[in-house]
């Protein structure tokens, strides 16, 4: 499938994550345009319902990014953000859910590269896997 | 009369407590729950293996309280449930007798560090075989789980059993419930089934006890059990705790540690 | 039904060059609930303002998505704007368009339709706003300043002035920092100490001022307007109450030849000191480590011999608890040391020496009292070396930045060393001269062509010794490369400015970020300069970046200006965007179940318990409520809650349920 172009939805924090992508593009650094950002607050206040929804709606991969440990806006968010993460993807992969579709990362509000680095891998990796039929098919879709 | 009936006689005669809730014949050879308010009704109380229900589940509806100080025959995986409540606030202490019975006769248990020394002699681990299913599963491949999964959640019938059956699903208000926005689909179709399913897992994750009610009550035999067994693992594995142990907060996964695992964070 | 207006900025081009506007205002204008879509050059001037305003009235907007920069840049701006025209800020949201967008991707379709697509998330979400009123929550008008070199004392100086009390923080036993160390000032060549000292008399003086030398932060809780601060006052080993500063124990010190931190160890101290004759506080403490006492169980003549019977052996570090209202964190730099520069033989040969330490070779109150005397043997150096940009601008040390202020201590050096040597040669090896600043560049000139300081362009290669002479090697680019080699007497490296160490547990402890190299981060690199993303937390001074003097003290000055402000106000307004916990119309009164398990997942406490009782004062049911003082609006608890009865406003349920399916949902419409 060689056109296909993944959707991509990034979970992000305000403070940390959410500045970093602000400096990629204030470093005018290039990335795939297949993924978009939504705003929350903290890594904390990401709901994994959140991620369900995200691949129900048609997402190929997920990017959750936030504060590095120890550097979070509100002392502990991330930290709580880790362990539920931690345990939801253990159960997803338990499901037989593709845990590779979803990256989770730590990305600065000094590190702009990274940010177009994890984007441009998570994107690459996605496209190879290809869409994400087995999930959108729950819904019928119609993809694939 | 046992020692168990003997007590349950003795605490209803005594005015102690006013219900004593505990396990009676059922039919088809089960155990069914028996609620005793009278001193002469104890001497129907049974304890055997057939007596799996947790009746911590009743403590929970408010027509149950509303009966009086109860006492509540435990099970193990029963005990673990009342500290598992009392660090949610659910159970205040002293508010009910916990009736453990043994080879020497019935514990009677009311405060948390009763309850807590109890629960600490006991044996709270997943069992060999409970692990070797797990094992099992997660040496299947990733595609094999994804089918044997769609399949059980296929029969889901969003009946809602499982819920009413969980001593822990206590909310008044379930996220399935919600529908502004809408969280999780109303139908039972694929998508619904796999969203309430996960749902329900992640918010037992660090809280449930392994009793096994919900998978006892899925009017379509849908391994349950296997779900909440599995991020009991998880839980122990990456966070070293364990539910039920104490009746402090200290929930796996409203706390944390600095050095918790990372490693599949980039 | 929702009238949601969509504003496009072209931000001259640096939105429109990639992306197509026009296209994206026509494809916003089709999004159920849009009643208005407009695209205009600068969204965020006074006339793209204006047409924002006017849309609100005339077309009686309920929302407004203004698809621009990011919103970390113009959210006030647009919301403030929201405000003038009538229509509630919190019903405004930004689409970044910019940043995120038209930065990032090139020119063409996918990067229009990416910028529809962020817009068409914000115009769902925006239609799940709700309107917000302010929070106000009282401030306790007492500042923290955190480091004592001349940013903290400067901005001490200024909130104290300002008619607010100021708690001082200082790590080393006194005040005084950096600057305290030098010799002369560029680019008029006053005394360092003559023009620094009235200030550190004045802090010590100022009645508004609490001074904790010898002190360090231990933690720190809470929030703008209400933080409370624990400092750990280390052990002195005297009481300083009854300690005159005579000095008489630190003359009888049998332990002295400890080397001088002050001196950057040119010079030696005793055991119980103080750094510097005018130190302020003029109290000595024990240096535990070297303190023979300490060591050996034995001595105790300080004790003997202090007419006030002062020290104190068993004194233990004392924790003092402060609530303040605003921090300014002024813990200034370091430089480069020891090991980091082994081809220049730092480390190796006493003679190769970094610019502190030849500050107090040429300082009066220095090791050598003024005197231009050579490390190893005392001898006049003939001639000097300064190589500057030793370490900074250079990837491969990993300091691409600038110090910035290497090049003008270094002209001021090769200038002092003019001064007390008249036949001396000094040559300056430089990469290039930086030289902004008022009087600066005059200044370097000076050095160059009136003071007879030999300018090299280029860089040093090696540092070794040879027949008793430091030989330096190294290539004069402005002619052609040429090998260049000079036999010196000294070496002076201009080492690179870093960032403090313990910089980044400080941060951590105070939760302000900060940048790869340690330095505290700024909240805007040119708009809010001395803020920090942390609100009530400011920047002062080279913490921040390397800086010299005057800048500073401007930048404290800056700093001292903002919390002034601050506590202008006997409350402070805060956004709304917190937690709320829900409540209904009894019997439900809250889906809320008490189980609290977000108590322990708040890290500000904001969680409280509140106990609903029926008219006879009957306990019904014990649910979670958010004090609203408290809450950051971080939203751990909302994700835990399994009932969804803790909502976050600003960053709702609905609202984010709704970014999510707009975003993937393109649908046919808007396509």
């Amino acid at each position: 499938m060689p056109d296909f172009q993944p959707k991509i939805v990034a979970f992000v924090c305000n403070w940390c994550t959410y500045a970093g992508a602000d400096l990629t593009g204030t470093s005018r650094m290039k990335y795939s345009p297949q993924v978009s950002i939504i705003r929350f607050p903290c890594t904390g206040r990401i709901d994994f319902m959140l991620l369900l929804k995200a691949f129900a709606s048609g997402a190929d991969g997920i990017i959750v990014s936030g504060c590095h440990p120890n550097d979070c806006h509100y002392s502990s968010g991330n930290f709580h953000a880790r362990r539920r993460w931690i345990i939801f993807r253990g159960l997803l992969d338990f499901l037989g859910i593709d845990v590779s579709r979803v990256q989770f990362s730590w990305v600065s509000a000094a590190e702009g590269a990274k940010w177009a680095q994890l984007v441009n891998e998570t994107s690459e990796r996605i496209r190879e896997l290809g869409p994400f039929t087995g999930y959108q098919r729950l819904r019928g879709l119609g993809v694939g | 009369m046992n020692a168990l009936q003997e007590k349950a006689r003795e605490l209803l005669a005594t005015k102690t407590v006013r219900v004593v809730i505990g396990y009676g014949p059922g039919s088809g050879g089960q155990a069914r729950a028996l609620f005793v308010r009278e001193a002469a009704q104890a001497r129907e109380l049974i304890f055997d293996e057939t007596c799996l229900q947790n009746l911590a589940v009743y403590l929970m509806k408010p027509d149950v309280r509303q009966l009086g100080k109860a006492a509540l025959v435990a099970r193990p995986a029963t005990l673990r449930t009342l500290l598992q409540l009392a660090a949610e606030n659910q159970l205040e202490e002293n508010s009910l007798l916990a009736l453990v019975p043994g080879a020497d006769g019935v514990l009677s248990l009311s405060t948390f560090s009763a309850l807590e020394a109890q629960v600490a002699s006991q044996d709270n681990e997943l069992s060999v075989a409970e692990k070797s299913e797990l094992e099992k599963f997660a040496a299947m491949g990733l595609d094999a789980r994804r089918e044997f999964w769609q399949e059980q959640f296929s029969r889901c019938l969003k009946c809602y059993a499982c819920r009413a059956a969980c001593p822990l699903c206590y909310c008044t208000r379930c996220t399935v419930e919600c529908n502004q926005p809408q969280w999780i689909p109303v139908p039972a179709h694929d998508l619904g089934n796999l969203e309430w399913n996960v749902m329900r897992a992640m918010h037992l994750a660090g809280r449930c006890t392994n009793c096994g009610d919900c998978s006892r009550a899925c009017p379509v035999g849908i391994p349950l059990y296997l779900l909440n067994q599995k991020l009991i693992l998880d839980v122990s594995a990456n966070f070293n705790s364990r539910s039920g142990m104490t009746a402090k907060a200290d929930h796996s996964l409203s706390t944390f540690k600095p050095d918790d695992p990372e490693d599949f964070i980039k | 039904m929702a009238r949601i207006g969509v504003f496009i900025c072209h931000c001259g081009e640096n939105i429109s060059a990639t992306v197509d506007v026009k296209k994206v205002a026509a494809a916003a204008a089709r999004i159920p609930g849009v009643a208005h879509s407009v695209e205009y050059k600068y969204m965020c001037s006074d006339p793209g303002q204006q047409l924002v305003k006017n849309a609100i009235r005339e077309k009686n907007l309920t929302g407004v998505v203004v698809a621009a920069c990011s919103p970390r840049m113009h959210e006030p701006t647009f919301r403030r704007a929201c405000a003038e025209a009538g229509l509630n800020p919190f019903l405004c949201e930004m689409a970044n368009i910019r940043e995120h967008c038209s930065w990032v991707h090139e020119k063409g379709d996918a990067t229009t339709e990416k910028a529809v697509d962020i817009v068409r998330t914000l115009v769902a979400k925006v239609k799940k706003n709700k309107a917000l009123q302010p929070i106000q929550v009282p401030v306790t008008k007492v500042a923290l300043v955190i480091g004592g070199g001349i940013a903290g004392i400067q901005s001490s100086l200024d909130i104290a002035n300002a008619g607010h009390r100021v708690i001082l923080v200082e790590r080393e036993p006194s005040i005084g920092g950096h600057m305290s160390q030098l010799s002369e000032t560029f680019p008029t060549l006053d005394c360092s100490q003559c023009i620094l000292t009235p200030r550190m008399v004045e802090v010590a003086q100022h009645p508004n001022i609490t001074l904790y030398s010898y002190a360090e932060l231990e933690s720190l809780d809470g929030f703008i307007g209400n933080f409370k601060a624990r400092i750990r006052k280390k052990a002195r080993s005297l009481d300083e109450t009854l300690c005159t500063g005579c000095g008489l124990c630190m003359q009888k010190c049998p332990t002295r030849r400890i080397p001088s931190e002050f001196d950057a160890g040119l010079g030696l101290r005793p055991a119980i000191y103080v750094p510097f004759p005018q130190a302020v506080p003029n109290k000595p403490v024990i240096d535990r480590e070297h303190c023979t006492y300490y060591r050996t169980g034995k001595c105790r003549l300080c004790e003997k011999i202090c007419p006030t019977q002062a020290i104190r052996f068993d004194q233990p570090d004392e924790i003092v608890e402060v609530d303040v209202g605003a921090i300014v964190l002024a813990t200034g730099f370091d430089i480069k040391h020891s090991d980091f520069f082994p081809e220049y033989g730092y480390g190796r040969y006493p003679d190769v020496i970094d610019g502190l330490q030849f500050e107090r070779l040429a300082s009066a109150s220095g090791p050598t009292l003024g005197e231009m005397r050579r490390p190893s043997d005392g001898k006049v150096p003939e001639t000097v070396v300064f190589i500057a940009c030793a370490g900074s601008r250079d990837p491969a040390k990993g300091i691409e930045y600038c110090s910035k202020i290497c090049c003008m201590y270094t002209a001021k050096h090769a200038m002092l060393y003019r001064h007390k040597v008249h036949g001396g040669k000094p040559y300056v090896f430089y990469m290039d001269v930086r030289a902004g600043g008022k009087m600066y560049e005059e200044f370097v000139r000076r050095a160059m062509e009136e003071e007879g300081v030999q300018y090299v362009r280029g860089r040093v290669s090696r540092v070794f010794e040879r027949n008793g002479k430091l030989v330096v090697k190294g290539a004069d680019t402005l002619l052609g490369a040429r090998p260049i080699e000079i036999e010196a007497d000294l070496v002076v490296l201009a080492t690179a400015a870093v960032a403090q160490p313990g910089a980044e547990e400080l941060a951590q402890k105070l939760h302000v970020s900060y940048d790869t190299h340690q330095f505290f981060a700024e909240a805007h690199p040119k708009l809010r300069p001395v803020e920090t993303n942390t609100a009530g937390i400011f920047l002062a001074g080279a913490c921040q970046a390397p800086k010299d003097i005057p800048e500073s003290v401007a930048q404290a000055s800056g700093a001292a200006a903002k919390v002034a402000a601050l506590f202008s106000q006997a409350e402070l307004v805060r956004d709304p965007l917190i937690a709320v916990v829900d409540r209904q119309a009894p019997p439900v009164y809250s889906s809320c179940v008490g189980c609290f398990l977000c108590q322990s997942a708040c890290p500000y406490q904001a969680i409280e318990k509140e106990e609903i009782r029926g008219r006879d004062g009957q306990l019904i049911k014990t649910v979670a409520k958010v004090n609203p003082g408290l809450c950051q609006g971080c939203g751990t608890c909302v994700a835990f809650c399994r009932t969804k009865s803790i909502d976050i406003q600003g960053f709702s349920h609905e609202q984010v349920h709704a970014e999510v399916l707009a975003l993937l949902n393109r649908g046919e419409r808007d396509a």
